[in-house]
């Protein structure tokens, strides 16, 4: 800051805000005002923050009086963007700090901050543009991504030189990691402990707060406690803080001796950025310990430590050119100057690099905003509308929040819980079941914001709700844990005692069971209870790719509904009984690695991922208000009205990019069919079953006809029926389709001239059975043989064929005649059956 | 009498005498309510009107019966359905005769419509079969005749031995009917309802397996659970109602 200080004391006259300071997070910006005060007072320069929480009144005084240097959020530069005051202020910019710029870049965020930076220099001019990163494989991308094509240099200071990281295993129990961490953070003066989510960190929090040196913080808490936390944390009155990514970007709370890392990191950038909090200048050496809690987890913390050392930061990967944020920066452009020629845009996005190649999706994407009104179109110029405003003002961020829906027991009126948007969007229907707190319950009604519910009974198709995204664990990395696995040189990796105990009796198990450890050159398909869990170490992304496309050719072909729930090391399939590992396996190796994306778009469309990324792009595009209540449409059927546009397109590019590596799982595949990658069938193994699996999906079968197939097959299968033997006449038999024999004999002659009688015929064995028939019992005779005599050369099939409702022995038999097979024998037996309903039922 | 069904619609040919193509709750300008319930969406009049001069030409029908919410919004005339009604009526008039049973929707419809257009919202019987909207007890004459109806939206969601294999689809019907809970004397012939789908294409719809315990009309109270009949919008048939609601149902398919 101190050049920038410099700058500005020299600066003839300042006028606005002469700096923008920006960061990602409020938090960040609080602790750098209060940084930067004491600066700014004694070099007699003003400084304001302005982000969500800043009130009115501060906020007028900023319009009326801006501070020379304003602290503020990517978010609110949009909002200051909408007044007339405030973009003059901007008029005066010179420079602009983006701190963590890594982790904007990374995301929509970023793309919308390097738009604003343009849009900004249309009133100031060029600026001086500084970003600070943490660590990343790729720092020429981020500064792409802050400068466009303008020239830039990189300043690197050498982080992996200064670490000293150590992997500890914390045992199979909770109370056993605990201690862990207390003798991790033992006589070290002070220390941060980043866990993975909330709730351990409210678990970790409640066994180590009675000890009154540590503290929890995560953002859950509200600003106060967070706040109290910091400030006694950086007076030294706590000695540590348990933590969540709350704490990663660098809120300065005085000096951190040592970091512990409680589970795996799941990336190397997230570790280095996180050890990097403990000696925070340049010339002391940051130590951490990972504390690792299972087999996966202390492997994969083994390989990150290792590939930390090594330097092997994963790469940003900003998105290109993002259509939702497209769509939201010309509305913003929009309101910002009432009106405004397309060429004009198409300036400013040229200048912004991560669109600068936009081309017709600039076009695309004005089409559709005038559809949603939130622009006109006059000639080659946009208007604002009145709408326009009100979107901006509710869509000025570009991070997807979730809203909470209140689960409601319709017996007690009770709330038993909350749900996320996603869940809701991708899931509840009136009448679905799913599981929340141990137990099932049925959705009755879908209202604003909460869902009722009643206890269900057992069922299937039921799903366990989740809570929030996980963080994916890389391609590479999991493949080194693979590759660890196999080579098992855990010693290499700085595995200690305790560890290596553990993991040699894991590996042991193994063996003595006789399940082959599954490594990056062995892919295991093993039969657990429910399906199969196909064991693979290809990291979130690929596997959830693979795994995907697997289910989409499973449900196509054996007409099932296919659950899967996916982790860096297995992909779990949900399947009936009749789908087996080795079918599983023939249709892996019937797959081609370069077309597993175009599967992929076959059948994205009705799984709960699609349908709550098209909720989530949809809203940025303005067809969606944030508040919009889902009790007013089929989300089901809404997606076809996207069909063919540019959200549609926006939701894949997403998908493609952030949530699947169809590339990557195209090269698994390829290593499979190689022979490079073998692939064996085995029993459920330690390693197969160990759970945790973050994302779950429901993928439906691709035709609709199977579908109903299915329930035909069902529905036939409990339908009554009564044998009768026609050659003997003495013996009947009445059961379900199910039960019925691939050809039935009867017991008492051993004859095959069975024939097959509707339970609601039942009589007619009588009338078959007298010694004198009339003419009409001869016809039902005559009816009875011709039904035998289909079941003898027909066998099941003939039976399965007379089920039919209102199927006789003439309509069974021009089934028969077709030979059809599989699902097309079953079309066959619908096809009577409407024509039945249609022609000879009494309406 | 022979029904046809028609899935492109979803809308059901009865021919006896006379033949009735028959649509229920198309929710012109259900745009509008939506845009203030958050869903910005374009007008699909268009595409709804399409739809029906598309199953009128394929049917070729003497009457076109529309069962009742023609229009959506109550208790006002939206702007976007003062615009459009007059033009998506007249494109249908065009073609052939038109009747409606008026529905909750419909006030103020009369303003757009012939009075001859417009039957008694408690159903009326046309060439032998009975037709009302459904929002309302059925008026006495209808007792011992097939009763078709909209207003009830039914849906089907399919499950297999996984999960939900078929999600919303939208079905149909077909129910015998407890005639004391419609207030109606008892016939010979049983007195039997045919509940069709919305050809409104957003509708979320009222799964079929709750219509009964929903309480959204008399006529919902009245089926008859146990052999009422669900068929899909081709006409496919599915399996009695009382069978997709037992817990048998979700016993593995082979």
């Amino acid at each position: 800051m101190l050049p920038i200080f410099h700058s500005l004391l020299t600066m003839k006259e300042r006028h606005g805000f002469s700096a923008l300071y920006i960061t990602p997070l409020r938090s960040l910006n609080r602790n750098m005002l209060s940084r930067l005060t004491w600066w700014c007072g004694e070099l007699g320069l003003s400084v304001g923050v302005r982000h969500g929480d800043t009130t009115m009144a501060e906020r007028r005084k900023q319009v009326l009086k801006p501070p020379d240097l304003l602290i503020t959020t990517p978010e609110t530069v949009q909002s200051m963007m909408m007044g007339s005051r405030l973009r003059q202020h901007l008029g005066g910019v010179r420079h602009v700090i983006v701190d963590e710029i890594h982790e904007l870049a990374d995301g929509k965020r970023g793309v919308q901050l390097a738009i604003a930076l343009e849009r900004i220099c249309e009133y100031a001019g060029e600026f001086q543009r500084i970003g600070i990163s943490a660590t990343v494989g790729n720092p020429e991308t981020v500064g792409y991504c802050l400068c466009g094509r303008r020239p830039f240099a990189i300043v690197e200071v050498p982080v992996a030189s200064r670490l000293s990281l150590q992997v500890l295993f914390g045992g199979d129990r909770f109370d056993g990691q605990v201690e862990k961490i207390e003798d991790a953070i033992q006589g070290r003066g002070s220390s941060l402990v980043f866990v993975n989510t909330r709730s351990v960190a409210e678990a970790i929090g409640h066994h180590l707060i009675p000890r009154g040196d540590v503290e929890v913080h995560h953002g859950s808490l509200s600003k106060e406690v967070r706040i109290d936390a910091e400030d006694r944390f950086s007076k030294g009155q706590i000695r540590t803080l348990v933590c969540t990514s709350s704490m990663e970007l660098g809120i300065d709370i005085g000096h951190i001796d040592h970091v512990v890392q409680f589970g795996s990191p799941r990336d190397v950038a997230r570790l280095i950025q996180r050890v990097g909090r403990a000696g925070h200048r340049i010339d002391q050496i940051s130590r951490g310990t990972i504390i690792a809690t299972g087999f996966d987890d202390l492997l994969e913390s083994l390989v990150i430590a290792r590939r930390a050392v090594l330097n092997k930061t994963e790469p940003v990967v900003p998105p290109c050119c993002p259509a939702d944020v497209i769509a939201n920066q010309v509305a913003a452009i929009a309101v910002e100057r009432g009106e405004c020629g397309i060429e004009t845009i198409r300036k400013i996005f040229s200048r912004a690099w991560p669109v600068s190649d936009c081309g017709s999706l600039l076009d695309d994407s004005i089409s559709r905003m005038e559809e949603h009104r939130l622009i006109r179109r006059e000639g080659d110029r946009i208007i604002k509308t009145g709408r326009a405003r009100k979107y901006l003002t509710t869509n000025l961020s570009m991070i997807t929040d979730e809203r909470k829906f209140r689960i409601i027991d319709y017996v007690t009126r009770r709330t038993i819980g909350t749900l996320d948007e996603s869940f809701v969007v991708g899931w509840i229907h009136t009448g679905a079941v799913f599981i929340t707190r141990g137990r099932l319950w049925r959705v009755l009604e879908v209202l604003e914001d909460a869902i009722t519910v009643e206890p269900a009974p057992k069922s299937m198709g039921e799903l366990p709700s989740w809570e929030g995204e996980q963080i994916p664990v890389p391609f590479e990395v999991a493949e080194e844990v693979g590759r660890l696995r196999r080579t098992r040189n855990f010693s290499e990796y700085g595995a200690d005692d305790d560890s290596l105990a553990y993991i040699n009796r894991i590996l042991s198990e193994m063996e003595k069971n006789r399940t082959p450890v599954p490594t990056d050159r062995l892919v295991m398909l093993e039969h657990s209870k429910e399906g199969v869990i196909m064991n693979i170490c290809g990291g979130h992304k690929a596997n959830e790719a693979l795994g995907r496309a697997l289910s989409i050719l499973i449900s196509a072909r054996y007409g099932t509904s296919v659950g899967i729930e996916v982790n860096a090391y297995r992909i779990f399939l949900r399947l009936p009984k009749t789908v087996r590992a080795q079918d599983v396996r023939e249709i892996l190796f019937s797959l081609e690695g370069e077309h597993v994306e175009a599967i992929l778009k076959i059948a994205m469309k009705k799984t709960a991922l699609y349908k709550w990324k098209l909720v989530a792009v949809a809203k940025k595009f303005g067809a969606i208000d944030s508040d919009a209540e889902y009790d007013k449409i089929s989300l089901h059927r809404l997606s076809e009205h996207f069909d063919g546009s540019i959200i549609e397109e926006e939701v894949y590019r997403e998908l493609f990019s952030r949530y699947m590596d169809a590339g990557a799982a195209g090269r698994l595949i390829t290593r499979i069919r190689s022979g490079d990658t073998e692939v064996q069938i085995g029993a459920l193994s330690i390693i197969g079953s160990e759970g945790l699996f973050s994302s779950r999906d429901l993928i439906a079968p691709p035709d609709m006809d199977q579908a109903v197939i299915a329930a035909l097959k069902r529905r036939l299968n409990a339908q009554e029926v009564i044998l009768a033997c026609m050659h003997c006449r003495k013996w009947k038999r009445k059961t379900i389709l199910e039960r019925v024999e691939e050809h039935p004999e009867c017991p008492k002659c051993g004859a095959r001239l069975i024939a097959a009688v509707k339970p609601y015929e039942e009589e007619n064995i009588q009338i078959i059975r007298k010694k004198t028939k009339t003419p009409e019992e001869k016809d039902v005779e005559k009816k009875m043989l011709r039904s035998a005599n289909m079941v003898l050369s027909s066998g099941k099939r003939a039976i399965i064929a007379l089920a039919g409702r209102g199927v006789g022995p003439d309509a069974a038999s021009r089934i028969l005649a077709t030979h059809a097979h599989g699902d097309g024998f079953y079309k066959e037996i619908l096809k009577a059956e409407r024509k039945y309903i249609t022609t000879h039922r009494f309406w | 009498m022979i029904p046809r069904f028609l899935s492109e619609g979803p809308a059901l040919l009865l021919k006896r005498s006379i033949s009735v193509l028959v649509v229920a709750d198309t929710h012109l300008g259900v745009e509008s309510a939506l845009d203030s319930a958050g869903w910005h969406l374009k007008s699909s009049s268009e595409s709804r009107l399409q739809r029906i001069l598309n199953c009128i030409e394929v049917t070729d029908p003497d009457l076109l019966l529309i069962l009742g919410d023609l229009k959506h919004s109550v208790p006002r005339i939206t702007w976007q359905e003062h615009t459009e009604l007059p033009e998506f009526l007249d494109a249908i008039r065009r073609n052939v005769d038109l009747r409606l049973l008026p529905g909750n929707h419909d006030p103020g419809i009369e303003r757009y419509m012939e009075a001859e257009e417009i039957l008694n919202k408690n159903g009326v019987i046309i060439d032998g079969t009975g037709y009302l909207h459904g929002h309302t007890y059925p008026s006495p004459d209808l007792a011992g005749h097939l009763i078709v109806a909209g207003h009830h939206h039914p849906v089907i969601h399919l499950y297999d031995e996984v999960g939900c294999s078929l999600r919303g689809t939208p079905a149909y019907l077909l129910s015998e009917v407890n005639e004391k809970k419609l207030r109606m004397v008892e016939t010979d012939t049983p007195t039997r309802l045919l509940l069709v789908p919305a050809f409104y294409e957003y509708a979320g719809g009222i799964d079929i397996r709750t219509i009964p315990e929903s309480g959204i009309s008399p006529l919902s109270r009245s089926i008859r659970i146990d052999t009422a009949e669900v068929f899909l919008q081709d006409g496919t048939y599915i399996d009695t109602l009382g069978s997709l609601r037992s817990e048998a149902h979700y016993r593995p398919s082979a």
